[in-house]
């Protein structure tokens, strides 16, 4: 198991480093001029001149790639260029934002999905599972943005009950930041609660049809314990992949759910680093989100080498 | 009437040449009221004497200072927090470096101008109490008011008017690109405690514009600033800094001590929402998150034209959009194709259907009609077909040719790009069209580097300005920077450096004439329309957006 999570670390590195380079090289070959893209179209091209060297945007390519890494390695992203703050700082607080929105769409969608999931394996082929594999599938065909926009005219303007922005005033109590935030969760539980559903449906119809479950019926266990002994601790894990894959995509993919809501969230910091082209933010912010990515499937693969018997005995026996 | 005649009489005596033909141009009906008024603020002369004036020699009102404001609910009530949409800044709050709307409007919530720009592109005094050129508009000179204070107590004097103008012509300011060729660094003069002297590169006859809030970088700091706006946001403005938090907002508190009485805020406190998105502004005031809304477009905000709970402010403005055509490349070398793509652009139809009528229509020169210069009598632009059909084929291009329109995707740009490729196709042109994005389409600014000023045709976009001057000279002017259509006309050049140098309205005037004349012959671009500055309001009244992208909330406040 040690061996299995240091591989997997290292493995990670690698990747981000990847990411790096990648990330890097995008910066460099996007159209347009950092220094003019902060001052506006009417400076003056001297003053265009001297802010890109203030900047150090005029300086070979790989001098910056190499400050940048030396940056890095010490724990420092550098400097916004066009907002002149620490890179790290502005992560932070995104990433924190974005963080809350998540937990609670989570907080919503896990129980429902796996709830939905598990009743429309148990009633397969009935109207119920119709219901929930139709209606799931059909609110997470409809874009995010769309959810957005409806559940902001009717739960915001026509009904007028909820906030419709997800930014609380700076101070607010918890429960008010929880009232600020229930409709984009509202729009990520509907755009995820298909896809959850779906996996749980298939890994539970999976147990469901398996040996062991046999065995367990002819051996005369009562349905319920069944259910939650072998039909449930099996059908979870494939649930449990899906958590993780989407934790990538909430904590830096919402961009048009943060747009929409006007949430000072990382994908909504992501897309203005991109369009003012200020790099060290733009690189520092995918930076980040990667270790996300990396750091939320390494946990679910622990939690799945955990829960699965089969990977966690595996290396040793073959 | 003798009695004020003989007071007329006085003021002229002591009035200079500039001024007596101002006074001259309202007597002889050449001017109206409100003409007179916005020429003689930018001379430098006070409201009251003005307005005396205007009544003494008659000068007919035409009636357009009928103000935007509704005053059927009784008036805006003192008390209560405001609050208002906009559009999140794009970088750092530094007076500098502001290029934005976001930036300029919260610089100047607390920072003050010399001079404030306002919806009629008047000039409303502000730290300068009063201005003056001198015989030829080469040296202007500015008395500073007295017992103007900064927030944190400190007592504003000319010195700090200096030092605020000099830190932008010593550093990479980006005021520098209003201020560059009018005024360098070592020309500034202290005079007194309370009075300051410009020695400019050239006489320029709207000289205060550029110190006004027009050059929105130019918000007069302390003499002691450092740079850190952002952490004090000390001004001498109307409102305070309260709290600031970045991507957010500010909130500000009312300055009780304000030097203008009868501008101190009616509210207690006003705060300034962030919003990335046009739609999430929009909705946030439909929702009632917010009470103004600064600054939306016709094509995001539709939903507002309709909403009997909104009142919207409409200012005229010179914003608008230049469709160029490279004067030196087939197939536009010769001005008859360039006329006959101009020709094919029913413009009314543009406007009602862009900005549903909110638009005024533009006759391919920079002269919008919001500028008091521009002459109306210069004959409309309108679409015909059959002439443009035969420009082409005088041109010995009957039977049409292909060209690429490029542009990027914003605004109402596609859309517009799609009917100059509908109307070109009617008379055999066929337009492609390459939509990018603004940084590929803007490149690094540069001829050679940047498809706005290299390609042979395209579509690019202008903020407001209370003058036409930029305009003129860095978009058309033989060696002006930004000269997209590559444009040399020795005759225009010199119109053009007549234009800034002219104070009077009638000469500005007869000169905008051969401009307009000039470039509708040329036709070096197309510029189909200006279009109007738009904001919103709910249950709020008394607020003053300008078409720059500032406003003033110190007047507003809650209606019943």
């Amino acid at each position: 198991m040690g061996r299995f999570i240091l591989r997997r670390i290292a493995l990670a590195l690698v990747t981000l480093w990847l990411l790096s380079v990648i990330i890097f090289v995008a910066c460099e070959v996007m159209p347009g001029d950092v220094a003019r893209s902060i001052l506006g179209p009417t400076a003056a091209p001297e003053t265009v001149a001297a802010l890109n060297e203030k900047l150090g945007t005029d300086r070979p390519v790989l001098v910056r790639y190499g400050d940048w890494m030396a940056g890095i390695a010490q724990g420092d992203l550098g400097e916004s260029y066009a907002f002149r703050r620490a890179v790290d700082e502005m992560i932070g607080s995104a990433l924190w934002n974005s963080a809350k929105l998540a937990f609670l769409a989570f907080l919503l969608v896990v129980p429902l999905g796996i709830l939905g999931g598990v009743t429309a394996a148990l009633y397969r082929g009935r109207s119920v599972d119709r219901l929930i594999s139709v209606g799931g599938l059909s609110a997470s065909a409809i874009p995010e943005f769309v959810w957005a926009v409806t559940l902001i005219l009717v739960f915001g303007i026509w009904l007028d009950v909820l906030p419709v922005t997800a930014q609380a005033p700076p101070g607010s109590s918890v429960l008010t930041q929880v009232e600020y935030l229930i409709l984009p969760a509202l729009c990520l539980v509907l755009v995820l609660f298909g896809y959850l559903a779906r996996m749980t449906r298939a890994g539970t119809a999976e147990a469901l049809d398996s040996d062991y479950t046999r065995t367990a019926v002819l051996k005369g266990l009562p349905r319920r314990t069944v259910i939650r002994r072998h039909v449930l601790r099996n059908s979870l894990l494939p649930t449990i992949a899906v958590v993780a894959t989407q934790t990538g995509y909430l904590l830096g993919g919402l961009v048009a759910i943060e747009l929409i809501f006007n949430y000072p969230g990382i994908g909504r910091l992501l897309v203005r680093a991109a369009d003012q082209k200020d790099f060290p933010l733009l690189q520092g912010a995918v930076l980040v989100i990667g270790i996300v990515y990396l750091v939320a499937t390494l946990l679910a693969d622990i939690a799945y080498a955990y829960l699965n018997p089969r990977i966690r005995y595996g290396r040793a026996v073959g | 009437m003798g009695e004020a005649k003989r007071r007329v009489d006085e003021f002229r005596r002591t009035s200079s040449e500039v001024e007596n033909h101002l006074i001259d141009e309202l007597s002889a009906g050449k001017i109206n009221r409100r003409e007179f008024v916005r020429r003689g603020t930018v001379l430098g002369l006070s409201l009251p004497a003005l307005s005396f004036i205007a009544s003494a020699c008659g000068g007919d009102d035409d009636g357009s200072a009928t103000d935007a404001t509704d005053t059927t609910g009784g008036g805006p009530q003192a008390g209560g927090t405001l609050r208002t949409a906009l559009i999140s800044p794009s970088g750092a709050l530094d007076p500098l470096t502001v290029g934005d709307e976001g930036g300029l409007a919260v610089l100047g919530q607390s920072g003050e101008y010399l001079a404030w720009s306002d919806d009629q592109l008047m000039l409303q005094p502000r730290i300068a109490e009063s201005w003056e050129p001198n015989e030829d508009g080469s040296v202007w000179t500015f008395a500073i008011r007295q017992g103007v204070t900064f927030h944190d107590g400190t007592p504003l004097t000319a010195e700090d008017v200096l030092a605020t103008i000099e830190y932008h012509l010593g550093n990479e300011s980006n005021a520098l690109s209003a201020l560059t060729g009018a005024l360098s660094a070592g020309n500034t003069k202290l005079v007194d405690e309370f009075t300051v002297e410009f020695t400019l590169d050239a006489p320029n006859g709207n000289f205060p514009y550029l110190l006004s809030s027009d050059n929105y970088n130019v918000i007069i700091l302390p003499k002691t600033y450092q740079g850190d706006w952002e952490s004090t946001f000390i001004g001498t403005g109307p409102w305070k800094l309260d709290t600031y938090t970045p991507e957010v907002g500010v909130t500000y508190l009312k300055n009780p001590d304000y030097w203008d009485a009868s501008r101190v805020p009616l509210a207690d406190k006003s705060e300034v929402k962030f919003y990335e998105e046009e739609q999430a502004r929009v909705l946030a005031l439909q929702a009632g998150e917010v009470d103004v809304l600064s600054n939306f477009s016709v094509a995001g905000g539709e939903s507002l034209l309709e909403d009997p709970s909104v009142t919207l402010i409409e200012i005229q403005a010179s914003q608008h959009r230049v469709i160029h055509m490279r004067t030196d490349m087939e197939p536009f070398t010769d001005k008859r194709v360039r006329q006959a793509m101009a020709l094919t652009l029913d413009r009314q139809a543009l406007v009602d259907g862009l900005f549903e009528g909110r638009a005024d229509l533009g006759n391919d020169s920079p002269f919008a009609p919001v500028f008091p210069s521009t002459d109306p009598s210069v004959p409309q632009r309108e679409k015909d077909v059959e002439q443009a059909k035969q420009l082409l084929q005088d041109a010995g291009k009957g039977g049409g040719f292909s060209i690429k329109l490029e542009s990027w995707q914003g605004f109402e740009i596609p859309d517009l790009a799609v009917l100059v490729q509908n109307a070109a196709e009617e008379i055999g042109v066929k337009v492609d069209l390459q939509l990018t994005d603004d940084g590929a389409y803007y490149g690094n600014f540069t001829y050679g580097g940047s498809r706005w000023l290299d390609s042979p045709f395209g579509i690019t976009d202008w903020g407001h300005r209370g003058v036409p001057n930029v305009f003129l000279g860095s978009t058309l002017k033989s060696e002006g920077t930004y000269n997209a259509p590559h444009f040399k006309n020795p005759e225009f050049d010199q119109l053009v450096a007549d234009y800034v140098a002219a104070f009077d309205l009638d000469s500005q005037r007869a000169l905008a004439k051969q401009i307009q004349e000039l470039l509708l012959e040329e036709t070096p671009a197309i510029i189909p329309y200006f279009y109007y500055h738009l904001a919103a309001t709910k249950s709020v009244a008394g607020v003053e957006p300008t078409g720059m992208g500032h406003f003033d909330l110190s007047q507003a406040g809650f209606v019943t």
